[in-house]
């Protein structure tokens, strides 16, 4: 990152922020602290049109949601106060119809979802409802009880016989979810006291639609149901002109969102930048390839008047710096596995090479089966292909890519093909280690997979640590250096090593044991044990491979040890097919912890702020007081 | 004798890690959901909070290996 200062005549200033948006490269620094300079002001007639453009704003933005119109990037375009005008006047009749279409369709389908959960009900009780209208001595009530006090209606009923004679009738119906609807019958005379009863027991009453509460049940049961079956039609027609008014005004709201965000974003970064009585100057950060082009731009649309000039790196300080990953083309993918954490300090070291090498080197060595391998790699190239640029689904495969290359890699090497099938039918041999009988040497490569990898994490820890905490540099280099004694020394006295290395590992442990107290104190003992701990903990890498390759080869028994060889068949291709999506999720999710957890706490140093520079439909042109819509 | 012996403590070793992992996970994991739900941005330490306990298994596994191969079972 370079941060550079561009001063110029007062005149000039939107010029030139008119060519660094457009650039789009700068993102601007704080107001710079200094003496006879002070923060720009917008002005009485610019505040006003803020105010006004971001009352647009907010009324475009609440349409386009309420019409779900998919965000599309628009080339935003220059204001003319006419455009302003019209569009202001658009958004705010848009977002009412919108709103109207919408709330009208909330209240069908509220009405509709409150007459199917009683319609069996309603049904169940009609007959009776009507006998009971065409009665001048009965009345009838319809309340609901709910789930939890369900076991009390046995009890409510003959409580209510006992005291309202034989005349009471009641008839249950269960609603979904548990409650129970109920309808009572009883005579005229005693209504006054059954409402009594009912409040008291705070039992509510079936609950009608507004329109047809003031009905008696015998005419509105009938006209509910008969509801039912119109308002599909009705909620299908607040769809269809939803979608048209998308359709129609979805492009023109689109246009109008961009261009207010862009011109609220100016406004911001008009008000980033310092004047005195004659001059303006505005501070900020690019990549450094891209100064050269910013003082172009600058140089054409305000002409030589203006000056631009790279502050020395002595003068401001990493903590300032905005971090951007920048990696080639192949490492980029990884980018965003990095992404899941904050971003690293600036001028710390970015890990995505390392991830870009070890974690599809780690998923290889898990799911470790060609057959595996060949599926992903043909998954991965279908989404690729598929997939726009950009997205999620073309990183992913990006990354499924490398991995299925180690997965087939590492099934040469292991001799697996969808388990034992190649084994078992072509006799092939694995290159390296058989992973179902040679358990305690697939758990040393996975614990030496494990020294390496941690190794290397103190090694860059040092090495970070080094600019500028030599001691902790020391501390971290002296953990490597005891980490590799330790395994020299373990695998001198298992035979592994000659065993006459043991006692010059051991001795060089005793001598790097103060160095390592002096550099990072007693609690560098404890950082040791736990590193330590941190290597063992790449036994993952064989236990999730083991279980891998035990579950294909369970598969292929499957074909002719249950029933026709056809449903073995059948059974094995299915267990295949779960075990394939095991062995992808598995091996990932734990690649990902053995990298955050045990490689980056070696030397990660989150905390780095994002590189957010000022251009079009940038972060920067959503203006901060703005609140998301509803 | 031995041999029962030595199954029922790897059977423990595994078994005991597992469960605590599996009771810490679930801890951590439920509010790690809550916390993604408010801030999504936050995923890669939430996967690092909820993988921390998974240590306990992986040693645990560790010992039970170590101890089925003094019977002979790799």
């Amino acid at each position: 990152m370079s941060r550079v200062r561009i001063i110029g005549p007062k005149d000039g200033v939107d010029a030139v922020l008119r060519a660094v948006q457009d650039l789009g490269q700068l993102q601007l620094a704080e107001l710079p602290d200094r003496a006879g300079v002070g923060p720009a002001r917008l002005g009485p007639a610019r505040e006003r049109r803020r105010r006004q453009l971001t009352r647009l704003l907010e009324d475009a933005r609440d349409a386009l949601h309420s019409l779900s119109v998919a965000p599309q990037r628009v080339a935003p375009a220059t204001i003319a106060t006419a455009d302003f005008a019209r569009w202001a006047r658009l958004a705010r009749r848009t977002r009412r119809e919108a709103r109207t279409l919408l709330d009208r369709q909330t209240a069908l389908r509220d009405e509709r979802a409150l007459i199917a959960r009683y319609r069996e009900f309603l049904l169940a009780v009609l007959p009776a409802i009507r006998k009971v209208d065409g009665s001048k001595r009965l009345t009838s009530h319809a309340v609901v009880v709910p789930a939890s006090a369900r076991g009390a209606v046995d009890g409510l009923a003959s409580a209510l016989r006992a005291e309202l004679g034989a005349e009471f009738t009641m008839s249950t119906h269960p609603l979904p979810g548990g409650d129970v609807a109920i309808l009572l019958i009883l005579p005229n005379e005693f209504s006054n006291r059954l409402d009594a009863r009912l409040a008291e027991a705070r039992v509510p009453e079936v609950p009608l639609p507004d329109a047809y509460r003031s009905l008696p049940l015998a005419e509105a049961v009938p006209q509910m149901l008969a509801r039912l079956l119109a308002i599909p039609a009705e909620v299908e027609e607040c769809e269809r002109n939803l979608a048209a008014l998308g359709k129609a005004r979805g492009g023109e709201m689109r246009k109008a969102q961009a261009a207010v965000e862009d011109w609220l974003a100016a406004a911001s970064a008009r008000e980033r930048t310092a004047e005195t009585g004659h001059a303006f100057t505005i501070e900020g950060w690019l990549p450094a390839r891209s100064v050269g082009p910013l003082e172009q731009r600058v140089r054409e649309a305000a002409g030589a008047t203006v000056i631009i000039e790279t502050i020395a790196r002595e003068d401001w300080g990493a903590e300032d710096a905005p971090v951007v990953l920048s990696n080639p083309r192949l490492f980029r993918p990884f980018e965003k596995l990095i992404a899941l954490l904050p971003l690293p300090h600036y001028g710390t070291i970015d890990p995505t090479p390392f991830v870009a090498v070890f974690f599809p080197l780690m998923f290889g060595m898990m799911l470790g089966d060609v057959g595996y391998g060949i599926v992903l790699a043909a998954l991965a190239l279908i989404v690729r292909a598929r997939a726009k640029p950009g997205s999620l689904a073309r990183t992913g495969a990006e990354i499924a890519g490398p991995c299925a290359a180690f997965t087939i890699v590492f099934g040469v090497l292991y001799g697996e093909f969808f388990g034992d099938i190649a084994r078992r039918t072509l006799g092939v041999r694995p290159l390296l280690l058989d992973r179902e009988q040679a358990v305690f040497a697939t758990l040393a490569a996975a614990v030496g997979l494990g020294v390496v990898h941690v190794v290397l994490g103190l090694v860059l820890g040092a090495v970070t640590a080094g600019r500028k905490d030599p001691k902790r540099a020391l501390g971290r280099g002296m953990s490597a250096v005891m980490v590799l004694l330790i395994v020299a020394a373990l695998l001198a006295a298992f035979k592994v090593l000659p065993a006459r290395l043991f006692t010059p590992a051991v001795i060089l442990l005793l001598v790097t044991f103060p160095v390592l107290v002096f550099a990072e104190g007693v609690l560098g003992m404890i950082e040791l044990m736990t590193t330590l701990g941190n290597v063992l903990s790449y036994a993952r890498v064989m236990a999730i491979g083991t279980a891998s390759v035990i579950l294909a080869v369970v598969a292929n028994k499957m074909v002719g040890a249950v029933g026709s060889t056809a449903v073995g068949l059948l059974f094995a291709l299915l267990f295949h097919l779960v075990n394939f999506a095991i062995g992808v999720f598995g091996p990932a999710i734990q690649a990902l912890r053995l990298h955050y957890v045990e490689f980056f706490g070696k030397f990660y140093s989150p905390g780095g702020r994002p590189y957010e520079p000022f251009g079009h439909g940038t972060a920067l042109a959503v203006p901060l007081t703005q609140e998301k819509p509803a | 004798m031995n041999i029962m012996w030595i199954a029922i403590g790897a059977a423990a070793a595994i078994g005991l890690t597992a469960l605590a992992t599996a009771w810490a996970q679930s801890r951590i994991g439920a509010a790690g959901a809550a916390v993604l739900a408010e801030k999504p941005e936050l995923a890669g330490t939430v996967i690092i909070l909820v993988a921390i306990p998974e240590t306990m298994v992986i040693l645990g596994f560790i010992v039970a290996l170590s101890l089925i191969l003094r019977i002979g079972g790799g």
